[in-house]
């Protein structure tokens, strides 16, 4: 199985008035744990997507799609970052909870569609 | 004799040289460069297995030779060929091995212009520059797809792809086997240097990834603007675009600490510098300034042996550097060109007049996709004591960069600033 382990948030969402030491703390973390996944051969792929600010969104407007300025969520509902792991949920819940139990920020776990019509 | 060179390390020396004699020889480039590419390939499994040939370029040519030909015999089972060329398949590569026992170090002759000739031709100025650096690395820096595939972080189809292309534009272009003549030489040297300075930057700050700096690229550009000198010594720009790389490259270790975020420059540990490429560096601009006209690369390897000269930041020779970007911005003026002579005015005027510069590139369309520009004013404001202003600059800067090393770097700048 594999899952997608999303967060969300621009720059300032989870990392909002803390101090320097927690922030590298926060940055140790996730490379130790992107370290760790890519070692153990869980992780599949992961990225770290530009600030959602920088992020434009195309919309049909006036009969035509006209790209503009912003993420099409709000900055702190956008998706700034992800690993696909091949792991089943508990092993996919326990690894969000890693990094959510530090930033006490949310982090969503989904399933991927499998290509296969193996029920 | 320091001993057998490391075959990898051979094969990349003799790789142009071979495609050079086959080109010469058979016209295409395009299917001498694929038949190159395929020894290079059966080398790469071979040799390290059954040891590097005692003639290891006559034994590329013959190889590279065999593909190629199988490549027209597969081609002409097709459609019929217009070019007949005669060649016995089986047979060795005649009068090929010329030169093959000189010493690696310096290709004799003919190869000589043929290697030169190759870096012009990949470096068309019908190509764009992504081509450009693909193209070059693969067949003047003996690069197989896969590994300049993994030195850009792209799928190797995307190179394989890209490096297709290139060589249909340079057939579409009627480009030939030549070296440019004079008016339109020094343009089209100056189009090779830029190449080999985008293969340095890619590597150095990795506009992408997780690591701030790959090593490989500028090793592998370092080499080939080693390979270019050789060739050109008496173009001072080439010289001086070596010395940059070297005086650049010299503080690598220095660059990131243990956790693979970005030092800069005034905070980096100065004994950790490479000694060596400094005074290699050094050197080269010694016999280079002066000795003809002075070029924008040989003036930013002057500004970095500065820093480099420096036993510590506080006594870098500030007004020095200043006045080289004074002329800088006469020779070749920009924007990036006006951000660091921003910096450097900062440090011997005050932050104050730093930032008065840094204002005129407010309104610059080139500076709307880069965040140096916030980040150098975000670094200026921190002097001059406006933390609030200094810490929106960081953040906005953090906002707009594709670098991970360098995003985490801002933030923390910007957290700092919180503390009372």
């Amino acid at each position: 199985m594999k899952y997608m382990i999303m967060m969300f948030g621009g720059l300032g969402a989870a990392t909002q008035d803390r101090s320097p030491d927690w922030i590298a703390g926060m940055h140790q973390l996730l490379m130790k744990l992107d370290t760790e996944l890519k070692e153990s051969g869980e992780c599949l792929a992961s990225e770290a997507l530009a600030d959602p600010g920088q992020a434009k969104t195309v919309r049909f407007t006036g009969g035509a799609p006209v790209p503009t300025d912003g993420p099409f969520a709000e900055i702190k509902e956008s998706l700034v970052g992800y690993w696909i792991v091949e792991a089943d949920e508990e092993r996919a819940l326990q690894i969000a909870s890693a990094v959510v139990g530090y930033t006490e920020y949310p982090m969503e776990v989904r399933r991927i569609m499998d290509h296969s019509s193996q029920p | 004799m320091t001993g057998q060179p490391r075959a990898e390390d051979l094969l990349r020396e003799i790789a142009p040289q071979v495609l050079g004699v086959l080109v010469r020889r058979y016209g295409q480039f395009d299917a001498c460069e694929d038949a190159v590419q395929e020894a290079l390939l059966a080398a790469v499994v071979q040799w390290p297995a059954e040891g590097i040939p005692d003639r290891p370029r006559a034994w590329l040519l013959t190889v590279a030779g065999r593909a190629l030909v199988d490549g027209w015999r597969a081609d002409s089972a097709r459609r019929h060929r217009e070019t007949a060329v005669a060649l016995d398949p089986a047979g060795p590569v005649p009068a090929a091995d010329r030169g093959d026992t000189d010493p690696p170090g310096g290709p004799p002759g003919a190869d000589r212009d043929d290697t030169l000739t190759l870096v012009f031709l990949c470096c068309h100025p019908a190509l764009s520059p992504p081509s450009q650096l693909a193209l070059t690395l693969r067949a003047v820096g003996g690069l197989t797809t896969a590994e300049i595939a993994a030195a850009f972080l792209v799928p190797v189809a995307t190179i394989a792809k890209r490096i297709g292309r290139a060589k249909q534009r340079i057939r579409e272009a009627g480009a030939r086997f030549e070296l440019p003549a004079e008016p339109e030489a020094a343009e089209r040297l100056g189009v090779v240097l830029h190449v080999l300075y985008l293969i340095f930057n890619e590597g150095y700050t990795a506009s992408s990834g997780p690591a701030l700096q790959r090593a490989d690229l500028t090793a592998e550009a370092i080499r080939l603007a080693r390979l270019l000198y050789r060739l050109l010594p008496g173009q001072g720009e080439v010289a001086g675009l070596l010395a940059l790389m070297l005086l650049t490259d010299a503080r690598r270790a220095a660059r990131t600490d243990t956790g693979g975020r970005a030092v800069p420059l005034a905070e980096q540990n100065r004994a950790l510098w490479d000694a060596a490429a400094i005074a290699e560096g050094q050197a080269l601009l010694a016999k280079t300034l002066g000795a003809g006209p002075v070029g924008p690369y040989q003036l930013q390897a002057a500004i970095a042996a500065l820093h480099d000269e420096a036993p510590t930041a506080e006594q870098t020779d500030w007004p020095q550097i200043l006045a080289l970007y004074d002329i800088l911005a006469a020779v070749a003026p920009g924007p990036m060109v006006t951000l660091s002579r921003a910096v450097a005015l900062a440090m011997v005027h005050g932050p104050r007049a730093g930032l008065a510069l840094l204002g005129t590139l407010d309104t610059d369309a080139r500076m709307a996709h880069t965040h140096r520009l916030e980040a150098v004013r975000a670094h200026l404001l921190e002097q001059a004591g406006d933390a609030a202003a200094a810490r929106r600059s960081y953040l906005r800067a953090a906002a707009m960069t594709a670098s991970l090393p360098e995003q985490r770097y801002l933030v923390l700048r910007a957290a700092r600033l919180d503390q009372p």
